[in-house]
């Protein structure tokens, strides 16, 4: 009998049809992996099965019993688990409470058990094998640590079913090893698992069957061994893709920014020194964790150097603000697009020229003619899919809102560019093209510093590749010598790989 | 603007029931007095508009007017400045007041909100321990009660005040490169300061404006009543923020315009002038400026709401 | 954790407060003879029974700025029942009823409705005040029977008890914060309000219940305000609303909502409530009591703020 099964399950949202009569099911012990492109409705699928949206039509069965009213709790109750990629906790609860949270029966006058609640978070983070303090409250901790506290909450509620969606988008290497080897050991317990990934890699060694979703419909259900990369591919995205990494040799100019020695204690690096020369894309490399992220909030002024200099065009520059960083020429495409990159509830036309605000307006005031028409050749140079360039960035894609994010940058025309995770939640198609911006923008005489966590992209894209290990530059890699093995040696140290 | 053309609607809609049922309420002496009374509310407002498009409040500016009243009175009667100094010095007290706001908002980073509730209760205290509670300024000059009490031809002199301030924020708010950086803050501070906006400044310069528009308020309501107190403005900062509200700027920041907050001033006022005149309760305009209240909320949600699918 | 670093604000407090009272013993030994501390608690009571509210309001990410309206509608409310000659029991249950109605309609607005609880509460503080002054055309309840002021207990026994009161009621609901499934819900709403959703809690259920539970409480502290004297006013409780939130803020909740406790609102409560008194008894006038409000309330958060962020700078 199957652990979970969707008959024909559909959904709309407004009119958007979000999910077509999709059926799905899932296996005691199975790792069934759901892929597809943003906004086929992986998440519509997991919102249904969390009960935190209802499906139009269709049924939902778990272990053989139909599902009516489903709801947060009634899903929980009946064994559905879900672990988000940004780990649902209460950030100002501690541990011990947020693990509670959800698993204890009992109306709103019921007495809390204290100890009890400490001893049983206890025993449940140490299954999973966390040493985590468990009076500490959440938002101290790390993202693979909160993973691990739900995961701990999970097998609390005895949970049959395990949604999980990206569970590894901000893990390092080491912890998402660890992780599978947590989500094996659940299998051979009989639980099924719901596994959601952009990464195939991770799929390929991790599931028992695999099923695509592409614009709303489940288009294929297969056995893991008998799929391989390219077919899956081909049916997310409908279409064959050609080489996923455009890279063309440009020449390289002169060094356009220098780091010598550069630190900040704030924010954990030091002593990180390269160079990146006009026309070149430079890779940054590394765990997460590393200090990449860190570096690139550095040079942008959002946590100011305190030790060494940043030198542009050979002259030393002093960054203390992001207004300095982006009059020196400077653009910055924050890892975070929904929080940093965009300006959700504002249209397409203000978020290019924000950071150009000068560039449009006379004597303080705004040209709006000159905005239109910016707005209007980065949406066509782009291929901004949008109604106008009116339309609230909320509105588009995920490859939409973050073109939108990268023309607001080139708008102010810069002349070093930080890439952060730039294809980071963005579906097969909008990521080939993205790439292809940013290598055009390379041949036109732009220093690229790419920061990524995906090595294929980093090895791909970059001419030349900076390893990053602890806050500061382990090393560098040049053309060929960039390999997966080499830049994961330096990434990871001398210490030797935990075997998984 | 749908929202805007609705308010502007109601306010028709209200002159038209008043006139008909008022008595001299549609006449031009009576338009005088409404711009008479509202004029230092409007003032407040129209400062308050940039202030809560950044997401920001500033319940202060009551009680700064009080305190920028008894500079007023303090440099002029009992240090004996010249009238025109001692109004200098009652604005420069307001952008002090407001550079405090701009302080510890702007550079500590905390809740405008708690910042401002805190300077409600300092600049109003101050204005009271200065003048133990009691003394009262009056004598000013004519010259100086001109500005609250005389007229250039037909127009009442706050007027002209109130549309000179009116027009620079319209510039600023919907003209400005400043505007667009205020409704970037206003949506996301956190977006705006990734995009290198100068986040700080920003949110310091619209604290200081609203504190100089607290203090040029201080002056047009002296000049109106001849007389500064400690007590001047009580409530005042209540009463400008619910006709910025009125007029459909959101509470949540990114949303509003100038225009609006003038036709929700102009609802208030209207309101409670018409209510005067025809021999209603003056209560009922507290009633139904609250049903006002939450009827905007709602026809904003519903607005959006459409907009947004 | 140590308490040390969970509770950072309630020991600053409640040290700022200690050196106040260890100097009062030094400079103003007079502050402690005959009934001045008893007269500030009294007076304390009815604003340390709104904060208890007020802060359940501030934890679970709303405010509540009406509450000084429906403060002086209650007060009216007991004042007319028991004039009506029903029992004084009655008239106070009557009185919390008034205020958990209005709270009630409040967290209609805010929770059923989804609108912003800063103008919903601004909207029903000036609806409230107005109407009341309509109904009442302003004139005082007077002429009550000899059972409303004390509650009938005398003033010796009503000065403790009102105090008294105040206290259990603050203590009760600082217990079921901390040991209750529903004090962690309040917690869990402000903290984030879709997580808390997606663990089982009811956001909307919450957040109205606290906006009933505050009026519930402003009920109560305008029947122990209004029983200290022997007419009922119409326009009590203006500013009611500021001096209330101003205890809960300084005593450390963020009005973020999620963080914050009510050992802190309480010593914000007696902060602010002995400061004024200590003043005139250290030697300033008294008309100085409101700025040195405002001081006390931005040099407790600009302390904090300074305190973060030099906390961020040192670490590692």
């Amino acid at each position: 009998m199957s652990l979970l099964r969707l008959q024909d399950v559909s959904k709309a949202y407004g009119g958007v049809r979000a999910l077509r009569a999709v059926s799905f099911d899932l296996r005691p012990g199975e790792i069934h992996a759901l892929v597809g492109e943003n906004g086929a409705g992986k998440s519509t699928l997991v919102r249904i099965l969390t009960g935190a949206v209802e499906a139009d039509s269709g049924t939902v069965e778990i272990e053989g019993r139909r599902v009516e009213h489903a709801d947060p709790v009634a899903m929980r109750a009946l064994g559905v688990a879900p672990i988000y990629q940004q780990p649902a906790l209460l950030p100002d609860l501690t541990v011990a409470e947020n693990v509670a949270m959800g698993l204890e029966r009992g109306g709103p006058w019921r007495r809390i058990d204290w100890p009890g609640r400490r001893e049983r978070a206890r025993q449940l983070l140490a299954r999973v094998g966390a040493d985590i303090d468990v009076d500490a409250p959440a938002h101290g901790l790390r993202m693979a640590e909160q993973q691990l506290v739900e995961i701990a909450r999970a097998l609390g509620a005895d949970a049959r079913i395990l949604l999980m969606d990206e569970p590894t988008a901000a893990l390092t290497d080491r912890e998402a090893e660890r992780l599978f080897e947590r989500i094996r050991g659940l299998r051979a317990h009989g639980v099924g698992v719901v596994y959601i990934s952009h990464r195939l890699e991770e799929v390929a060694s991790l599931a028992d069957r695999v099923s695509v979703l592409r614009d709303g419909e489940l288009v294929a259900t297969r056995e893991m061994a008998e799929v391989d990369r390219n077919e899956l591919i081909r049916l997310m995205v409908g279409r064959e893709i050609q080489a996923l990494f455009p890279k063309r040799t440009v020449p390289r100019g002169d060094v356009v920014l220098a780091a010598e020695g550069l630190g900040c204690r704030a924010s954990g690096i030091h002593g990180v020194s390269f160079d990146v020369r006009a026309g070149e894309i430079v890779g940054f490399a590394g765990l997460v964790g590393a200090g990449r992220t860190e570096l690139a909030r550095v040079l942008f002024g959002l946590t100011p150097a305190d030790e060494g200099v940043i030198r542009l065009r050979g002259a030393a520059v002093r960054i203390s603000t992001p207004a300095e960083a982006v009059g020196l020429g400077l653009a910055y495409l924050p890892e975070d697009r929904r929080r940093h990159g965009i300006i959700a509830e504002m249209s397409i036309a203000a978020n290019t020229t924000l950071a150009a605000l000068r560039t449009i307006s006379r004597a303080g005031f705004l040209d709006f003619a000159a905005e239109r028409e910016i707005a209007a050749s980065y949406q066509q140079r782009f291929a901004i899919k949008a109604p106008s360039i009116d339309a609230a960035v909320a509105t588009l894609s995920g490859g939409n809102q973050q073109k939108v994010a990268l023309a607001r940058w080139l708008a102010t025309r810069p002349s070093v560019l930080v890439l952060d995770e730039p294809t980071q939640g963005v579906d097969v198609g909008a990521k080939a093209e993205i790439h292809g911006l940013i290598v055009d923008l390379a041949a036109q005489g732009l220093a690229i510093l790419l920061i990524s966590s995906e090595l294929p992209e980093v090895l791909g894209m970059s001419d030349r590749v900076v390893v990053m290990r602890a806050g500061t530059v382990a090393g560098g890699l040049d053309g060929a010598a960039a390999t997966q093995e080499a830049v994961m040696t330096l990434a990871l140290g001398h210490q030797p790989r935990l075997s998984a | 603007m749908t929202y805007e053309r609705g308010l502007a609607l109601c306010l028709v809609l209200e002159i038209a029931l008043f006139a008909s049922i008022g008595w001299n309420f549609f006449t031009a002496g009576n338009a005088g007095e409404i711009v008479r009374a509202s004029a230092e509310i409007g003032l407040l407002a129209l400062a308050l508009t940039p202030v809560i498009v950044t997401g920001g409040i500033d319940l202060s500016v009551g009680s700064l007017l009080g305190l920028c009243a008894v500079v007023l009175g303090v440099t002029w009667r009992d240090a004996g400045w010249p009238i025109t100094v001692a109004a200098a010095a009652a604005v420069v007290a307001g952008v002090v007041g407001g550079g405090l706001n701009a302080l510890l908002v702007a550079r500590l980073g905390i809740p405008p909100l708690i910042v401002t509730l805190g300077t409600y209760s300092l600049f109003r205290g101050v204005a009271e321990g200065v003048t133990a509670g009691v003394r009262n300024y009056s004598d000013f000059p004519e010259s100086f009660l001109f500005l609250g009490q005389g007229r250039i031809g037909v127009v009442p002199s706050q007027l002209v005040v109130l549309v000179a301030a009116a027009i620079g924020f319209w510039l600023i708010v919907h003209r400005m490169a400043v505007g667009r950086m205020l409704r970037a803050i206003g949506f996301s501070p956190d977006g705006a300061r990734y995009a290198g906006l100068p986040v700080g400044r920003r949110l310091g310069s619209v604290y200081l404006l609203s504190g100089m528009c607290a203090g040029v308020a201080a002056l047009l309501y002296v000049a109106r009543l001849g007389q500064a107190k400690a007590d001047a403005g009580t409530g005042f900062e209540l009463m400008a923020i619910t006709a910025v509200i009125l007029g459909g700027t959101s509470i949540f920041g990114g949303r509003g315009s100038v225009g609006g907050t003038l036709l929700g001033l102009a609802t208030l006022a209207v309101l409670q002038n018409g209510l005067r005149l025809a021999d209603l309760p003056a209560e009922l305009a507290g009633v139904v400026t609250a049903a006002l209240l939450l009827a905007a909320l709602g026809a904003n949600r519903v607005l959006q709401g459409r907009s947004r699918k | 954790m140590s308490l040390i670093t969970t509770h950072r604000r309630e020991l600053s407090v409640a040290a700022a407060y200690g050196v106040l009272l260890v100097a009062l013993i030094l400079f103003a030994p007079a502050f402690y003879q005959g009934a001045n501390l008893r007269d500030v608690l009294v007076g304390a009571a009815p604003v340390l029974v709104a904060a208890v509210g007020m802060t359940l309001v501030i934890l679970a990410r709303q405010i509540d700025i009406s509450i000084g309206s429906q403060f002086a509608i209650c007060a009216v409310v007991a004042g007319m029942l028991a004039k009506a000659g029903l029992a004084m029991p009655i008239a106070a249950a009557g009185a919390l009823a008034a205020g958990a109605s209005l709270g009630a309609l409040n967290g209609v607005l805010v929770a059923g409705f989804g609108l912003p609880a800063i103008v919903v509460t601004l909207a029903t503080m000036v609806g409230l005040r107005e109407a009341l002054r309509w109904a009442t055309e302003g004139v005082w309840v007077q002429d009550l029977p000899p059972g409303f002021q004390w509650m009938g207990f005398g003033q010796d026994v009503g000065r403790f008890a009102i105090p008294g009161l105040a206290l259990v009621v603050w203590a009760l609901v600082a217990w079921g914060m901390r040991h209750l499934a529903a004090g962690r819900a309040v917690y869990a709403t402000g903290s984030d309000a879709e997580v808390a959703r997606l663990t089982g809690v009811r956001p909307r259920r919450v957040v109205f219940g606290v906006f009933v539970v505050m009026g519930a409480l402003t009920g109560l502290a305008a029947l122990l305000s209004a029983i200290q004297f022997i007419d009922v006013q119409t326009n009590s409780g203006v500013g009611f609303e500021l001096r209330v939130i101003a205890a809960v803020v300084v005593g450390g909740t963020s009005i973020a909502g999620g963080k914050g406790s009510l050992v802190g609102s309480l010593l914000g409560v007696l902060l602010l409530a002995t400061a004024g008194p200590a003043l005139t008894f250290l030697g300033s006038q008294a008309y100085w009591d409101r700025a040195l409000q405002g001081v006390i309330i931005l040099v407790a958060v600009a302390a904090d703020a300074f305190g973060s962020a030099t906390r961020l700078k040192a670490r590692p």
